[in-house]
């Protein structure tokens, strides 16, 4: 199906985005548009990857233009490197002509993380499948281009999984979730993707390959691992990771539970976690959401529902066993309307498959959605739902929701057609009014996705001039002229040169 | 000015604590706007600046000779504890066993190391350390939500937030863990806590590799020479149904062993598979403690004998072998980290955006930076 065409970002990013570009060494304003320097990059391209890796067609510029979020932007070429020197090879290249460069998964982002804000050359490290997998030390080597589900499928047997589960697991790349540190309903117990990140080998802004951190605990020195991870491809290029593996649990019970208000779904969940248990999962979906699901893939989620809670214990027998209990008394304290236990592995498959196709169910209600993504303290959840609510009728949008309430992770998600002119304007006002909304509460911008160019913007709504340059020089430090996927995450001007005592040049320590 | 008459408001009670190291310029800032004040001055007088918290980790990384010492003690208050959302906020002054005595009253832990002496959250952040309960909760670095740093040159930085999950900006939080203050004196912090278990135990086992294997992700299996515990928490019925599996001695509740002592502290890490061979290639006489399923091995010697050898071993593996504590003669026959890591550049480049006079902990980090 032909992709449908969006203009690139948030309203009024035009000006923002012309100023940074003044402090990007990447001389933007030379046009593409001048053949020489198109060919002879392309031609350069050739040499490294032959003549098949290299897409310069304007589909398949065209293709690799947007992610699964708003944005879409202009793609010089693309390229499939397969291995961690081809992808040294292509940095140096494109840093030769000046040319940005976009890392690239499965592109199922939804902040606009893989479309380039400015004309890029795309690495798409799809490619790149390999998995060698340790079990006595419990981890794998994964390639960048790896289905997330595939290297579970791939351990089961052996009685072990990848934790981090995002709802898009079959189709998004393990570089991606590390790139922008991925979460998924099983996180809540388990830890996002950071958490299972021992060592990431990364193509630098040089072109050199580095090997960050390793497969014993604690490495030594500054702990580059640990902030590559998350950094949406802005510090360097992920081609090869090492994942911890996660045992299978012994047992799992998954508990659907049917609520007459949402203030009660959310105090059962919170409640469950007050009291000291930390569940494999706690997902709730609103009415809108269970019957677009119910409507889609037939789940068996109780659709007269205000609201239902998923919630899953995992484990040793004896303490699922318990835990179950425990989800049930605090469902009943919280007026429980309906409550089932999944019966075997199919009907649990079958609740599951519900709650991974929210998103793909909205399908039914209109052409287009925009997917949001913050956080507020668990504490705040219920006060918070009753303000998204407030605004979604305030805009007049269809909004439905699903989200991880075991950790305080909203996922507002508003219905639209952007073929209606103005549409995708009041989304963004209404969406924007979230992010603060959830910020005023004591949250944050994004859980799981990323800011990429969605939420650029919106950064000095949580952070102060400081904060924001101290990321910047986290930035530099990595990628001092900005090579790899400039004007994301990082609001322009975020770096001061005003602020403390001047760096000295040149040798230093 | 003088160089003291500029820091005379800042010393204070510093100077009663024990233990500190002598120097001319002791400071001990009472609020981190004072903190930051201290690093400014630093940093126009190009001071060098030893952070202290409680001293327990002071003999890890290369030594220093420091203008100025800043006590973290007087910054010790508890900022925000939200029981019911399992997070707390604390300046970075206050001591880990004070917090952990004060989550357990709400049967909550930030799962620190287990017998901290006098170590403060910001030393134990800074030194990266964690706890054996790390084979069950993740390391240290897995808790820390949000930091707020005061960086080289005194610029209040905060980074990440109050929230269980977050992906809004770099994960500044989780570079902290381990930085030695490069970045920046860590002066607050935001940690996720963990319910604790309604259940715990300590079985004592004649054969760790073997309760590791059997128990289902145990919270900890410490083998200290030769004999191994299995530590064990959850629910009442799930700890019972463990324990049978175990064949061992069993006690309520979890007892942790001090670390073992000697004239050289070591920590010796290795991928978790390789850890019966670490122990089987530790000089005689070395006494250990190691952390199963972990990788992990705190050792104490009467001298370096054969660890050169272990470390080109453990290095050959992917692992590393650190001088935790020794006599100061031994930091110049060995680097106290051994060999540097891959990317240091980049740290440097970090290092000088962040602390461009190199006022705090200066060359304490492998490769001397
Ligand atoms: C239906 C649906 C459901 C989703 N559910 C979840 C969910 O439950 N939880 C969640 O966290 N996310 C979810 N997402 C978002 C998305 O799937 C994740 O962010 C995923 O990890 C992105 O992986 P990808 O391979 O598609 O990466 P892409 O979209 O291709 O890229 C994402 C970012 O990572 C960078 N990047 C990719 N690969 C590399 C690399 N090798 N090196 C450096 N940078 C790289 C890109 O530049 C970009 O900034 C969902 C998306 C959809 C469409």
């Amino acid at each position: 199906m032909w992709p449908r065409s969006y203009r690139a970002g948030l309203p009024n990013t035009r000006s923002s985005l012309d100023e940074e570009s003044a402090c990007l060494c990447i001389p933007e304003a030379r046009a593409w548009h001048e053949p020489d320097r198109l060919m002879t990059l392309i031609g350069d391209l050739r040499e490294i990857l032959g003549p098949d890796r290299v897409l310069s067609e304007p589909l398949e510029r065209y293709l690799y233009g947007t992610d699964g979020g708003m944005a879409r932007g202009e793609v010089i070429v693309v390229v499939l490197p397969e291995t961690a020197g081809e992808v040294s090879d292509v940095v140096k290249a494109a840093k030769r002509h000046a040319s940005p460069i976009v890392a690239r998964g499965a592109g199922t982002g939804l902040a606009g993380g893989a479309a380039p804000a400015v004309p890029s050359v795309v690495v798409s490290l799809t490619n790149m499948k390999t998995i060698e997998i340790d079990l006595g030390n419990r981890t794998a080597w994964v390639g960048p281009g790896v289905i997330n589900l595939d290297l579970s499928k791939l351990t089961r047997s052996s009685g072990f999984h990848f934790a981090p589960d995002p709802s898009s697991q079959s189709a998004c790349t393990i570089g991606g979730n590390v790139a922008n540190n991925s979460g998924g309903p099983h996180c809540l117990a388990e830890g996002t993707t950071t958490s299972h990140v021992l060592a990431v080998e990364i193509v630098t802004a040089d072109g050199e390959v580095v090997l960050l951190g390793g497969p014993a605990p604690d490495p030594i020195g500054l702990d580059l691992r640990s902030v590559v991870v998350g950094s949406e491809g802005l510090l360097g290029i992920i081609t090869r990771t090492l994942v911890k593996l996660t045992p299978n649990p012994l047992d799992v019970r998954t508990i659907l539970a049917g609520f007459a208000t949402m203030e009660d779904a959310v105090a059962t969940s919170s409640g469950i976690v007050a009291r000291g248990v930390v569940p494999a999962a706690l997902e709730i979906m609103d009415q809108k959401m269970t019957r677009a699901v119910e409507n889609f893939v037939g789940a068996g989620f109780p659709i007269d529902a205000a609201a239902i809670l998923l919630a899953e214990v995992a484990g040793h027998p004896a303490a699922v066993e318990a835990e179950a209990r425990l989800v049930e008394q605090v469902a009943n304290e919280n007026h429980v309307t309906s409550l089932r236990v999944a019966a075997d592995e199919v009907e649990r498959a079958k609740l599951w498959l519900g709650r991974k196709s929210a998103f793909g169910a909205v399908a039914q209600l209109a052409p287009d959605y925009y997917l949001h993504d913050t956080v507020v303290p668990r504490t705040q959840l219920v006060a918070t739902m009753q303000k998204i609510y407030e605004i979604a009728e305030r805009h007049g949008v269809l909004m439905l929701n699903v989200f991880h309430a075991g950790d305080g992770n909203l996922h507002p998600l508003v219905a639209f057609d952007a073929s209606v002119e103005g549409q995708l304007d009041i989304v963004h006002a209404a969406m924007e009014e979230v992010a603060r909304v959830c910020i005023e509460a004591g949250g944050a911008l994004s859980g799981e996705h990323g800011i990429g160019l969605e939420k650029r913007d919106l950064m000095p709504l949580l952070y102060s001039e400081a904060d924001l340059d101290a990321q910047a020089r986290l930035r530099e430090a990595f990628d001092p002229d900005g090579l790899f996927n400039p004007q994301k995450v990082l609001p322009a001007g975020s770096r001061c040169a005003d602020l403390g005592r001047p760096i000295p040049a040149g040798a230093w320590l | 000015m003088t160089i003291a008459a500029a820091f005379a408001p800042f010393v204070g009670l510093a100077v009663a604590d024990s233990g500190l190291p002598e120097c001319d310029l002791m400071a001990a800032p009472q609020t981190i706007d004072e903190l930051e004040q201290i690093l400014d001055l630093a940093s126009e007088h190009q001071l060098k600046a030893v952070i202290w918290g409680g001293g327990t980790h002071q003999g890890i990384g290369g030594r220093i000779d420091p203008d100025l010492v800043i006590a973290t003690s007087q910054l010790n208050r508890l900022i925000d504890w939200q029981p019911e959302d399992f997070t707390v906020t604390v300046e970075a002054g206050m001591r880990v066993s004070d917090l952990e005595e004060m989550l357990a009253d709400r049967g909550q832990m930030a799962v620190l190391p287990e017998l901290p002496g006098a170590a403060t959250i910001g030393g134990v952040m800074a030194a990266g350390i964690s706890g054996w309960r790390r084979a069950r909760y993740g390391p240290t670095r897995d808790r820390v939500l949000e930091v707020d740093l005061v960086t080289g040159d005194g610029r209040r930085v905060r980074a990440g937030g109050r929230v269980v999950k977050n992906v809004t900006g770099f994960d500044l939080p989780r570079l902290a863990v381990g930085s030695y203050g490069s970045l920046g004196v860590i002066a607050q912090a935001c940690l996720k806590l963990w319910p604790e278990p309604s259940t715990k135990v300590t079985v004592s086992v004649a054969d760790g590799d073997r309760a590791l294997a059997t128990a289902y992700r145990p919270t900890a299996v410490v083998e200290a020479d030769g004999v191994a515990k299995v530590y064990l928490g959850g629910t009442e019925a799930e700890v019972d149904g463990q324990v049978e599996s175990l064949d061992g001695t069993v006690v309520p509740g979890w007892f942790w062993t001090p670390a073992p002592t000697g004239a050289v502290g070591w920590s010796l890490r290795v991928p978790p598979a390789l850890i019966r061979s670490a122990i089987e290639r530790l000089p005689s006489g070395w006494r250990y403690q190691a952390g199963l399923g972990v990788g992990e091995i705190k050792a104490a010697s009467v001298d370096a004998d054969g660890a050169a050898e272990l470390r080109a071993w453990a290095e050959s593996r992917g692992g590393a072998l650190v001088i935790v504590s020794g006599p100061v003669g031994l930091y110049s026959d060995m680097d106290p980290w051994g060999t540097p890591p891959p990317g240091l550049d980049i740290q440097r480049e970090l290092i000088r955006r962040f602390d461009p006079c190199r006022v705090v902990n200066p060359g304490r980090l492998p490769g001397g930076i």
